[in-house]
Order: structure tokens, then C-alpha cells, then sequence
């Protein structure tokens, strides 16, 4: 068929077609509010127009048209093909159910991972922490005498009402808290892509660090107001810090154990769990975040509130890590959310 | 083909086109985000601290702190792969198989920036994007996705319409696009250049100047059917 014969034959198709992304492919929201003024293609009719529209172009480029036709059909199947194939919106409800169900069902999925660096983190934080007791002189190797100073008069039994912080209002930790805290967790995760070494170095790192504190201020006597400070929201950052190297360890093996997957192949894998699993972390260092400005800096609390509430957040996030959507729903919605 | 020009083939069995972007758009138009990040900071700055002075400054780390790890997100699943920085430069970020990209997907590309910056200056990035055959940085390899430059939409015109006429002899198919393109695209040039190319045809149309040029409009005009 000559090219003119062919583009007057079909032209109507394709304006209806153009006609129909103008207008209604660019919000699903505003397309459903608008449905009775809509005169043109009908949106259930578009996914076979699409097909028609492919099989013509096929045709076209087959029988050599010119680009005048050629490039034409191009945009619009690629416009058409951008359409069809565009990714879900996400919904509230089923972020919620991630938050509740998937993500702990992600974390256990990793368990072997999750353990590896738990004891990345734990291990060192604990032999500080010991050592410095044992021999008080360590800490002054981790960190220089104005850090020293500064944490002595943050956790000053007999200093001013708020624990933990100089004078910034809780708005402004909270600000600090979260940027600070994500970060660190952020970077865990993605520094496991250096084939897990970043990962592992951070862990290290964050254990040595937090250990070394707590072990100077217990060592010198000023324990009580960091305990009473850290009990709150202990359970929901140092989980999540965890988790979050966890991930990353998993990003890092899935680079030097591909197992039977092409390479790139796993690093998508592992990189799309990841990530999903680093939305869960941001939430709970959000969570963190919270109490550790407005609950943790409180000084009024007595001691065994804020050691019981402490306690009481563990057991909720070690009941919501292992028992979190063990029900038979969630059981193949692993890749979805 | 292009070394940068990839094929995508769709479900429904025809060929997308994809033109991968390389490290120097790319980088450029990182350039313009991080300044346009910086002219919002101090916008920020003037008007919160300015106003509410200590709360403000709680605000202004907040906001920060969302676009650290938010502004490329929130610009590329909300404004079909761009960022000001990259509609500036004409770039989209899409799925592998040429897929607006999702909230998944970008959230990952975004998040592992942290290793594609290390050790200085997108180091890593740039290494990895020069030796990826669709220039993708660690990032984009994880999260299945591609930058590439959005086709610029530029008018075809259809070939003016003349009295056809046939060619003295049969045409090989790739003789008839030839003619045809010509067609379509001599309006666009000068009368020297159109005489020019249209005299390479000489041994069709029997003639120079001005007269092939219209012998060879002629032509096209039959090759496409208009009788």
C-alpha cells in the first residue's frame, strides 16, 4: 500500500489516540473526575489501540515509509507505551500494610544477614564498653578532651533540666536527630554495594563510637542522665541502624555471591529489597527521632518510667520484628508494595 | 547505529528508542539541581530565620534534611523523570524497558548516590557509567533504570504536493526512501544545496538545476501515491 493511502486510512485512529494522551493520560485523578465530559476514546479501548498502533508502526518501518510516518507513530507508541506501562500509585492502605506486615516479613527474610550485623555492631560496642570500665584511660584514645568535656556537661547528674543537649529547643533536635540519624542509616545501607566493606566498617564504627561514650560516662560517674536519656529510644534506633546494615550486607553479597543469577541480575534484587527494607528504617528512625527530642530530653521523668517505657518499646519492636505478618496474606505479596 | 542509541523491545513486539545519556549532560545538570537546592536554602534561610528566628532555623534543617534525600525523588516519579536540572538539559530518567520510572525505583537510584559519590566528585559513578554500555551509574544499575535524552519532538512536514510523475525505471526500495526523504526534508534547505542533491539524481530525471529538483519532487510525489 503506497504511504499516503495507508496514512489517510488510518489518520482518525491516530488523532483519537493523540487526542486521548493530551487529555486524559496525565492524571489518573483528574481523568476519573472528568469521565462524563469525555466525548473520544474510551480508556479501556486505549490498551488495544496501543497494540493496533505498534502493529501499524511495524508495517510502516517494514514497508520502508518515510520518516514523516514513521517518526510520527514512534512518539505516539512511546508516549502510548509510557501510559500502559507506568508503575502503580502507591496507596496508603498498602503502605501501612508494609509498614505492619512486609517490612518485618523483609527483615526475617534476611535473617542470617540481620544476625551478621547485629553482632558487627554489638560486638565492639560491648568490648568498649567493658574495656573502658576496666581501664578508664581508653576513652581519651577514642575521642579528643573537648569531645570528652562536652559529653560530661550533656550528662551532668547535677546539670539543668533537659538530658542530653546544651540549650536548642526540641523542635530544633528533632530537626537534627532525623537528619542525623537517616543519614547514618541511609549510608549503611548503601555503602554495602562497595562489596559489603562499607557496610561492615560502619557498623564497626557506630558500635565503637556509642560504646565508647556510654562506657566513659558510666566510667566517670555520670551513667544515671545518660541511661535515663538513651532508654527511650534505644530500641527503635539501634534496631534500625542494625536492619539497616543488614540490608546493606545483603546488597554486598548479592555483588560477590550472585548464586544463580546473572550479577547485574542480583544486584537488582538485592537493591529493590533494600531499598524496601531502608523505607522501613526511615520510619523507624522518624519514630526514633520523636522520642529521643520530646520524650528522651525529658529530666522531670523518675528513673524506672523511663527505664519501663524503654523496655516496653523493645518488647513492641521485637514483637513487631518477629511476629509482623506471619498470617497467610502477606505470604506471596513478598516482590508487590 | 549510534553507540549510545539502545532498542528497547516493548510487549507488543516493536522497537523503543532509547538514547542513553552520558557522564557530562548528566553531570551538568547534577550541577544545576545542587545550585538550584542552593539558591532554595538561602531563600529558606532569609525567610525563616528572618521571621521565626530559632524555630526557624528547626524548620530549615527539616527542610534540608527532605530535600537530601527527597528532591530528586519527589521531582522525578511526580514530573515523568525530570528534574529542573535535567529538563534543563533535556534529560529523563525511565525505567529499563523505557517505563516512567517509579517511586521504587527512583528512591533506590537516589539512595545509592552515597556510593556512586564516594570516594570525591561521583568517582565511582563516573567509572562505572564509562564503562556501562548505557552509561548507568551503580545507582542505576541497582535500581533497573536510565537516563536518557527525551526525543525533541521536531516538525516532520509532509512533502509538498506536486503533479506526480513516474520514474523512467524500476526503483530499489532504498532509492525510493532516499527520493521521499528528500522530499520532505529539501524545504529546509537552500535552493544551491536542494539543486545540489537533486543533480546526484541525474541518470532518473535527465536534468539540472531547478528542473531536478522538481522531477525529483515529481517522483516522490508518485512513490507516495498521490495520483
Amino acid at each position: 500500500m503506497r504511504q499516503e493511502h495507508f496514512v489517510a486510512r488510518h489518520e482518525y485512529e491516530w488523532r483519537e489516540f493523540e487526542r486521548w494522551l493530551e487529555h486524559r493520560s496525565a492524571s489518573a485523578r483528574h481523568a476519573r473526575s472528568h469521565r462524563r465530559e469525555w466525548n473520544g476514546l474510551s480508556d479501556d479501548q486505549l490498551p488495544e489501540r496501543h497494540r493496533r498502533l505498534c502493529q501499524q508502526l511495524a508495517l510502516a518501518r517494514r514497508r520502508g515509509y518515510s520518516a514523516v510516518v514513521t517518526d510520527r507513530l514512534q512518539q505516539l507508541m512511546q508516549r502510548g507505551h509510557s501510559v500502559l506501562y507506568r508503575t502503580k500509585p502507591v496507596h496508603w492502605r498498602r503502605a501501612i500494610e508494609f509498614l505492619l506486615a512486609g517490612f518485618p516479613r523483609l527483615v526475617r527474610a534476611e535473617r542470617h544477614c540481620m544476625l551478621a550485623a547485629a553482632l558487627l555492631f554489638v560486638l565492639p560496642l560491648a568490648s568498649i564498653f567493658v574495656a573502658i570500665q576496666i581501664k578508664p584511660d581508653l576513652a581519651a584514645g577514642l575521642f579528643d578532651v573537648q569531645s570528652l568535656a562536652r559529653f560530661e556537661q550533656m550528662y551532668d547528674p547535677a546539670g539543668k533540666s533537659d538530658l542530653g543537649r546544651t540549650d536548642e529547643d526540641d523542635l530544633q533536635m528533632f530537626a537534627h536527630y532525623i537528619g542525623n540519624n537517616v543519614g547514618i542509616g541511609f549510608q549503611t545501607f548503601a555503602s554495602g554495594l562497595v562489596a559489603g566493606l562499607g557496610t561492615v566498617f560502619v557498623l564497626i564504627f557506630n558500635g565503637v563510637m556509642i560504646g565508647g561514650v556510654a562506657g566513659h560516662l558510666q566510667a566517670v560517674g555520670h551513667g544515671d542522665p545518660f541511661w535515663r536519656f538513651v532508654a527511650g529510644h534505644s530500641a527503635p534506633e539501634l534496631t534500625a541502624i542494625v536492619i539497616a546494615g543488614g540490608a546493606g550486607l545483603r546488597l554486598g553479597l548479592s555483588l560477590i555471591a550472585p548464586g544463580q543469577r546473572r550479577r547485574i541480575d542480583s544486584l537488582i534484587h538485592g537493591g529493590r529489597r533494600g531499598a524496601k527494607i531502608c523505607i522501613g528504617v526511615f520510619a523507624m528512625l522518624v519514630f526514633a527521632a520523636f522520642v529521643e527530642a520530646f520524650w528522651s530530653s525529658i529530666a522531670g521523668v523518675p528513673a524506672p518510667v523511663k527505664y519501663a517505657v524503654g523496655a516496653a518499646l523493645w518488647v513492641l519492636v521485637g514483637l513487631w520484628l518477629l511476629r509482623g505478618g506471619r498470617n497467610a496474606a502477606y505470604r506471596d505479596d513478598e516482590d508487590a508494595a | 547505529m549510534l553507540d549510545t542509541y539502545r532498542q528497547v523491545v516493548t510487549p507488543e513486539g516493536v522497537a523503543l528508542h532509547l538514547r542513553a545519556a552520558g557522564p557530562v549532560p548528566r553531570a551538568l545538570a547534577w550541577l544545576l539541581d545542587l545550585a538550584l537546592r542552593a539558591v532554595i536554602y538561602a531563600a529558606l534561610f532569609r525567610a525563616l530565620v528572618g521571621l521565626f528566628g530559632e524555630a526557624g532555623y528547626a524548620v530549615l534543617a527539616l527542610v534540608v534534611f527532605v530535600m537530601t534525600w527527597f528532591y530528586q525523588v519527589l521531582f522525578e516519579v511526580l514530573m515523568q523523570g525530570r528534574t529542573p536540572g535535567k529538563w534543563a538539559l533535556g534529560l529523563r530518567v525511565v525505567a529499563a524497558d523505557g517505563a516512567p520510572v517509579g517511586w521504587m525505583a527512583s528512591f533506590t537510584r537516589n539512595l545509592l548516590r552515597v556510593v556512586d559519590a564516594l570516594p570525591v566528585g561521583y568517582a565511582v559513578g563516573l567509572v562505572a557509567c564509562l564503562f556501562d554500555p548505557w552509561g548507568r551509574r551503580l545507582g542505576d544499575m541497582v535500581a533497573g533504570t536510565l537516563v536518557v535524552h527525551a526525543p525533541r519532538h521536531t516538525p516532520q512536514t509532509a512533502a509538498a504536493v506536486v503533479p506526480p510523475l513516474a520514474p523512467s525505471s524500476p526503483l530499489l526500495p532504498h532509492e525510493q526512501a532516499a527520493m521521499v526523504a528528500f522530499a520532505e526534508r529539501a524545504p529546509r534547505l537552500t535552493l544551491a544545496r536542494q539543486i545540489e542533491l537533486a543533480e546526484l539524481t541525474e541518470p532518473l530525471t535527465r536534468s539540472r538545476g531547478e528542473q531536478a529538483v522538481d522531477r525529483v519532487y515529481g517522483i516522490a510525489n508518485w512513490l507516495l501515491g498521490r495520483r
